[in-house]
């Protein structure tokens, strides 16, 4: 596939003597990878984003476009398509103006930029209101106009700065599978930011989970939420009983209950993680944590039935698909939980 | 009638007459013919007007207040804008600064700036010595001249212009011109592709607001025009103080409210065309 290859070198902003807003960020996007930011809001995934488009100086740090540095070139030269997040749509122009624009400075005619404009509106569904102006829209359209006029452009990199923000459920779903597609079929390098876990664990090859302008990990959707690095990591991405605990002969200690731990663990306090459905209402066996206790709370939303369990001091959330003819336990009744023992993630836990 | 509409009341009827009335009463004496030693005739008539649209040099009066008062507008546009520019990209903390810095000159009357630029301009004024002082053995003559009220005007009426284009760049934000320079726009182009037709209705508020100045402004041209310089405003003043012809100082009158108006017209048309 023809992509571009894009190199971060710990690259930094600062922001007068604060706290550094991006604090010396490496990262290597294969061509035509498509690597998501996620992370918490004001984590610096904005200021990352426009560093790499050029849109402001970097404190230190390079960007490399297929090997060329392109830290000190101007953003009219980096051949980058940018979706922003407030859309910054043209208000002067209209729809068919906006997409239009990047396609005049690139100096095409004037039948092939009427045919690409068309093309690229049919693409994000608003080939109808190509004559509106970007007031007359709602922000889902406006977002979807933004959208297209960074993909018409057909640049070497795509930044998108949470370009599915604005939109209902069923678009979102929709678009990101053209996103995806679109990404796909011309192979363009892309970097998507996100806060929204789901998105980034569905869209993207490799998602780079950033906290307080680092990155806190790099990987693969499965390796973020399988083998969370960190404590961070584990909660951001997807969610999780988080129960403190102690480690103690290679075993952990929750409250009362004593469990396996699927590595060797130093001793001293630890945060231990279990995704709730994970956990199943079953007895375990070799490879398997198993603890006994009561139902606190029974929550049954049809197709998935969310318990809450006390067992040892300690509450376990437990969600489980409903199953046929079998009728959801009572609260108060006495249940048997158990997960695999390599689903417990265990962290160690800063004592303060 | 409602409420609101009764509110406007007092202000209307202040306005009807104190302004409306005394204007229609300056309408009227235009159609009488003015006597000798500033006796005005029965009327109605339309003597005077026709001795107006006779008279070449009431033809050049009108043409040519409305010429300087075009170029002092360019002038006046060229000279803020750039400013303006400046004081909108600011950051906040400093623009309120500016913008003060800009206006204040508007404290001073324009009797005083006139003063002071006549001193500036004069003959072993500012400017002359430096000249002077550059190597040009006669520096050009810059009071009692055209150029001297068109320097002048264009230093009275930035304040006001930069106010109106600082007023007319709502529509302008960074974040515009960020992407247009993201889809491939080079400055000069995101200039003329962005930034300035977002910057139209301000320049078009700016530009009203010093024709229309300039076409009634009185005491620069007088002062620093050395009696040379004659615009609509000022010839007003002698038609009806020095020459007694109150008729030709009415029509004229008449005259400089009707350019304004058509100024204002073409104001509204093209206001419409740049926000469409
Ligand atoms: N111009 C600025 N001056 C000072 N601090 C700034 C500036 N711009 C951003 N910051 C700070 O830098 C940090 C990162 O901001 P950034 O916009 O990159 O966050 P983000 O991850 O995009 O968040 P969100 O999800 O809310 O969009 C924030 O703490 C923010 O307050
Ligand atoms: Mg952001």
């Amino acid at each position: 596939m023809a992509g571009t290859a894009l190199v971060l070198e710990g690259l930094t902003k600062r922001y007068g003597t604060l706290a550094p807003a991006v604090d010396a960020l490496s990262l290597t996007v294969q061509p035509g990878e498509f690597i998501g930011l996620l992370g918490p809001s004001g984590c610096g995934k904005t200021t990352t984003l426009r560093m790499i488009g050029g849109l402001i100086e970097a404190s230190g740090g390079r960007v490399l476009v297929d090997g060329r540095d392109v830290t000190a070139l101007p953003p009219h030269r980096r051949d980058m398509g940018i979706v922003f997040q407030n859309y910054a749509l043209f208000p002067h122009m209209d729809v068919a103006g906006n997409v239009a624009f990047g396609l005049e400075m690139r100096g095409m005619k004037r039948g092939e930029i009427a045919a690409k404009v068309e093309a690229a509106l049919d693409l994000v569904r608003l080939g109808h209101l190509a004559k509106r102006r970007p007031k007359e829209l709602s922000g889902g359209q406006q977002q979807r106009v933004a959208l297209a006029r960074a993909l018409v452009i057909e640049p070497s990199v795509l930044l998108l700065d949470e370009p599915l923000s604005n939109l209902d459920a069923k678009l979102r779903e929709e678009m990101r599978a053209e996103i995806q597609d679109i990404q796909r079929r011309l192979g363009i390098t892309t970097i998507f930011v996100t806060h929204d876990q789901a998105e980034a664990l569905a869209m993207c090859d490799r998602i780079a989970v950033m906290a307080q302008g680092r990155i806190a990990q790099l990987g693969t959707p499965h390796d973020i939420y399988e083998h969370p690095a960190s404590e961070f990591v584990a909660d951001f991405v997807g969610r999780s009983n988080r129960i403190a605990g102690h480690a103690a002969d290679g075993r952990l200690n929750i409250g009362d209950l004593t469990i396996d731990a699927p590595a060797p663990v130093a001793p001293g306090p630890v945060t231990v993680m279990i995704r709730p459905h994970r956990i199943a209402f079953t007895a375990g066996g070799a490879g398997w944590n198993e603890v006994r206790g009561s139902v606190r709370r029974v929550t049954y939303v049809g197709d998935v039935l969310a318990c809450e369990v006390t067992a040892g001091g300690a509450v376990f959330l437990v969600e489980q698909p409903t199953q046929p003819g079998v009728p959801p336990p009572e609260a108060g009744a006495e249940v048997c939980i158990a997960w695999r023992v390599a689903d417990t993630l265990v962290f160690p836990r800063e004592t303060a | 009638m409602r409420l609101p509409g009764l509110l406007l009341g007092p202000a209307l009827l202040v306005n009807l007459a104190i302004f409306i009335a005394p204007m229609a009463n300056l309408a009227a004496l235009s159609f009488h013919e003015a006597r000798p030693s500033g006796g005005v005739g029965p009327g109605p008539t339309l003597a005077t007007w026709a001795s107006i649209a006779e008279d070449e040099y009431y033809v050049e009066l009108v043409t040519g207040s409305i010429g300087v008062a075009l170029g002092v507008t360019v002038l006046t546009l060229l000279a803020g804008y750039p400013l303006a520019l400046f004081i909108h990209r600011a950051a906040p903390r400093w623009r309120n600064l500016l913008m003060v810095a800009c206006i204040s000159p508007l404290l001073v009357s324009a009797v005083v700036r006139t003063y002071g630029w006549m001193v500036i301009l004069g003959d072993t004024g500012l400017v002359a010595a430096m000249l002077r002082f550059l190597g040009m053995a006669k520096p050009p003559r810059m009071v009692f001249n055209l150029t001297g009220v068109v320097i002048a005007l264009v230093e009275i009426l930035m304040p006001t212009m930069i106010l109106c284009l600082l007023a007319g760049f709502g529509r302008l934000n960074a974040s515009l011109e960020e992407a247009a320079a993201s889809l491939g726009a080079p400055r000069w182009r995101v200039f003329t592709r962005v930034v300035l037709p977002l910057s139209l209705p301000g320049v078009l508020l700016g530009c009203l607001l010093a024709f229309v100045l300039t076409v009634s402004s009185f005491i620069t041209p007088k002062l620093l025009g050395g009696g040379r310089v004659i615009l609509l405003a000022t010839e007003i003043y002698d038609q009806a103080i020095v020459t007694l012809n109150w008729p030709v100082a009415a029509a004229l009158s008449v005259l400089s409210l009707a350019v304004f108006g058509l100024a204002l017209l073409l104001y509204g048309r093209l206001l419409r065309v740049v926000e469409a």
